[in-house]
């Protein structure tokens, strides 16, 4: 028997006037709006964007490495197709998508209007969109090292002394340095208004201990922005500084130390995959129960793995620079120190794996995405045990097998989670339900490519090929792997074309959601789809972690446990 | 299962006409002064590497969209006003409900009421800690005639020119060793009693096979596959049965000391009614501890 508890919600009439505009009224709106729920659309069309830009760059190397002793790419355009690539995915794909998701969410399961400050939310965005376009306008205007029209070609991390300016000469270097150096702002000012609009922001009866877990999380991963980003913006200037007005902070010829930039960037390097993981968890931690049925097992140890994550990747840069030589107590520390985070980690797969164990499972896009993540997730942090113990690190630091291990995170983790969020709440996005059985095409057509390409990765970095390698010679025994590895690539592009062509013909066409068609348990679900400008008229009042719940299930309400 | 009215939330604003709603809300007004601040900012930088009428005209938007945000702000924040009009939504779940089977009072899992304290895995975790010096300087006595022996095969692991020296060597006294001991000593003792504190509730039938045997086995065998890589110096020259000692050592008295603590109450508790917390009665749902 369903239980029904009639609540009185408003509509927005003047969202009906939007429709038969001139163009130039709507792009204005959009260019000049402050309303979160906008901001992290652009946010995530942006990022979308350069996820195909980003693919595509992946897709021309593994052409290139696809067969032996290939010429398709020439080893300058490879150099800056893997500085490209890697840069665009963290700083242009990652982190603005998932601050998409943030701007768009938070306000809504936590009871808000809007973001704490709209208008540094807009700017926090334009600034980071820009930064994107400036970097990519190197292909255009740089002048390089082979002449004008060079993109940066110094790899992600940049080491020192290849940016040195008798090393990166012109200004492709400075594309990189400054893109990212913008990008660090916009991150920055997001990450403020994230851990405002959570601490200050929650509806009426929303203790923090009752607080969903993706706001949870995301106050978390705010908080390492502050600390992670700034150690990176700092280098940046410093670069700057070396290559405009001599300083030598990082030129080991003159009394600088190259190994410092590694500091600096690591710093920020890996509290970023923290960073770029962690709403990961959230969207899992969202996800899973509803598709399970059961409220998310052991909330407060969920919390505290998060917290515990947070504070714990501040530490574990230098597993990054084992190969440089720490040292004993440095090589002890930094071991310990990556294996601890396996605690927590693992608490949180023991817990979704609870949270599953015994429900009423619900195989729709979402939870099929979901558990994706979860079996690539747990081999992800397998491969990252193994390469935290320094002498396997030396044996296997820049390989292939490095190479398939991030990836695993970055793919097989991250975006397999951000898949499972776009099918959740693209109902309440849009209105529209997506298409389930091009869902389906998408789902197995990214798997199957996906660990064509990652699971094979492993194995020719086993047998010593190099990452950023620009070809290699036929008798390594790597042709055939780095054959599968390539074609595993062309499904993952077929998967995400099926993906983009559901969501546009979803809004057109796509079913109408209503306001709850998952029957969920947060805030959001409460509203119509899309929500009006306002969110909320009246402020939600709540009790308990699943305040739909308690609505729906009055019997039974989760406020008399908690 | 019983239907029942829900309280309709009320806006701390609201004065409206059908539902105790404002006509109107306010929102943030729409501005386009971030975007140029942003887009200038970004020329400033970009005239670095292009040409410096750039950063010219970048710092010409910043100074008008400052100027313009400013105003945006103060002397009074602008808004627009956004009209609501009300109407009723049910939130309902579209899923059957089915009837619970009466394996119990209430169908929900029971969780314990009371757990251990993270103080008592700590205390544990220190008195243990001190019990399992007896049997290390006991078999540091007996194999080099010095309690300083155990010592120095602990903090050797920091301390790579340690690799080649003497046994000897590391049955004198040194400072940095007693030092690099005591913290690798203190902070595996605390974690593992810490690791007590959480366990031993879990496993409450045999808490003397728990903590005194099974645990310290599992600890050993992990550190048997294990002890290559951390200290080559110490898996050279350990002796696993007076280490399985010193293990059982450490878990009979740090279980001891946090089966001594107090229990704390678990949020469970503050769930049960008034009469049950206040001691008025004690029907309160059985759990297995209590069976023992």
């Amino acid at each position: 028997m369903a239980t029904t508890t009639p609540i009185m919600e408003v509509i927005d009439e003047t969202e009906a006037t939007g429709h038969g505009r001139p163009p130039v009224s709507v792009i204005y709106d959009w260019i000049t709006t402050v309303d979160h729920k906008k901001i992290g659309l652009m946010y995530i069309f942006y990022a979308l964007f350069f996820l195909v830009v980003g693919g595509f760059e992946a897709i021309l190397m593994r052409i290139q490495l696809a067969v032996p002793n290939n010429h398709f790419l020439s080893p300058q355009v490879f150099n800056q197709l893997f500085t490209m690539h890697g840069t665009t995915m963290v700083f242009f794909v990652g982190m603005p998508i998932l601050f998409g998701f943030g701007n768009y969410l938070i306000p809504l399961m936590i009871g808000a209007r809007d973001m704490a400050f709209p208008r540094l939310n807009a700017f926090s965005f334009w600034i980071s969109a820009f930064a994107g376009l400036l970097l990519y306008y190197s292909y255009i205007g740089a002048s390089g090292l082979y002449a004008a029209g060079s993109a940066p070609d110094v790899g992600w991390f940049a080491y020192a002394p290849l940016t040195a300016k008798v090393f990166s000469p012109g200004h492709s270097t400075d594309y990189w340095t400054l893109g990212i150096f913008l990008s660090g702002v916009g991150s920055i000012g997001t990450a403020l208004n994230i851990v405002t609009t959570i601490l200050c922001m929650r509806c009426e009866g929303m203790k923090l201990n009752r607080m969903p877990l993706l706001p949870w999380i995301y106050l978390v991963m705010g908080g390492l922005v502050f600390v992670a980003v700034s150690p990176l913006t700092a280098a940046q200037i410093m670069l700057t500084l070396d290559r405009y007005l001599g300083s030598h902070f990082f030129d080991t010829q003159a009394g600088g130390s190259a190994v410092l930039w590694m500091h600096f960037f690591w710093i920020f390097g890996h509290p970023e995959v923290y960073v770029l993981v962690l709403p990961a968890f959230a969207f899992m931690n969202e996800i899973i129960p509803v598709f399970s049925r059961k409220a998310i097992f052991g909330y407060p140890a969920m919390v505290a793995a998060s917290v515990g994550i947070g504070f714990i990747s501040l530490g574990v840069w230098a597993h990054h620079m084992f190969t440089v030589g720490l040292g004993p107590a440095g090589n002890t520390f930094f071991v310990f120190s990556t294996m601890v985070i396996s605690v927590p980690t693992g608490i949180k797969i023991f817990n979704w794996l609870a949270t599953i164990w015994g429900g009423k499972i619900i195989l729709a896009p979402p939870m099929m995405f979901s558990v994706g993540f979860l079996f690539q997730f747990l081999i992800a942090g397998l491969t990252g045990i193994m390469l935290s113990a320094a002498p396997f690190d030396w044996q296997l630091g820049n390989s292939y097998f490095v190479v398939a291990h991030f990836h695993y995170v970055l793919v097989g983790a991250i975006l397999f989670a951000i898949f499972a969020a776009f099918y959740y709440w693209y109902p309440k996005v849009t209105g529209r339900m997506m298409n389930v059985k091009l869902a389906h095409w998408h789902f197995w057509l990214f798997i199957v490519g996906f660990h064509l390409t990652f699971d094979f990765m492993h194995i020719p970095g086993l047998l010593g090929m190099p990452r950023r390698i620009y070809t290699y010679e036929a008798d390594r025994g790597w042709e055939i792997l780095n054959l599968i590895v390539s074609s595993g690539a062309i499904f993952q592009a077929a998967g995400t074309l099926v993906f983009v062509y559901n969501l546009v013909s979803s809004y057109f066409k796509g079913e109408n959601a209503g306001h709850d068609p998952w029957d969920a348990w947060t805030l959001e679900w409460s509203i119509p789809s899309p929500p009006p400008s306002y969110n909320f008229a009246i402020e939600p009042v709540v009790s308990s972690r699943r305040p739909l719940w308690d609505i729906k299930h009055p019997e039974d309400q989760d406020s008399e446990y908690e | 299962m019983q239907e029942q009215d829900h309280e309709i939330p009320h806006d701390s604003h609201g004065h409206g006409a059908s539902v105790g709603l404002a006509d109107a809300i306010h929102l943030p007004a729409p501005t386009p002064w971030p975007m140029v601040l942003a887009l200038g900012f970004t020329l400033v930088i970009a005239g670095m590497v292009t040409h410096a009428v750039v950063s010219v005209l970048g710092l010409v938007l910043v100074l008008r969209s400052s100027v313009g945000w400013f105003f945006d702000v103060f002397p009074h924040e602008k808004h627009i006003s956004v009209s609501v009009e009300a109407r009723a939504v049910e939130i309902v779940s579209t899923r059957s409900t089915i009837a619970q089977l009466p394996v119990s009072e209430k169908h929900r899992q029971l969780l314990p009421l009371e757990t251990f304290s993270i103080w008592a895995g700590v205390k544990g975790g220190i008195v243990g800690g001190i019990a399992m010096i007896v049997p290390a300087a006991i078999f540091g006595l007996i194999s080099q005639h010095s309690v300083w022996y155990a010592v120095n095969l602990l903090a050797a692991g920091g301390f790579v020119s340690w690799a080649n020296q003497s046994d000897a060597f590391l049955a004198q006294f040194h400072l940095n060793g007693l030092l690099a001991a005591a913290g690798i000593h203190a902070l595996a003792s605390v974690l593992i009693g810490l690791l007590y504190g959480a366990m031993l509730p879990m496993f409450p039938r045999k808490p003397i096979l728990t903590a005194g045997f099974i645990a310290p086995f599992l600890w050993t065998g992990i550190l048997y596959s294990a002890l290559g890589i951390i200290s080559p110096i110490l898996n050279a020259r350990i002796n696993w049965l007076w280490f399985v000692i010193s293990q059982v050592a450490f878990g009979l008295v740090c279980g001891y000391i946090v089966n001594l603590q107090v229990r704390v109450r678990t949020p469970q508790f503050r769930s049960l009614p008034f009469s049950v917390r206040a001691g008025l009665h004690t029907d309160h749902p059985q759990t297995k501890d209590d069976d023992q």
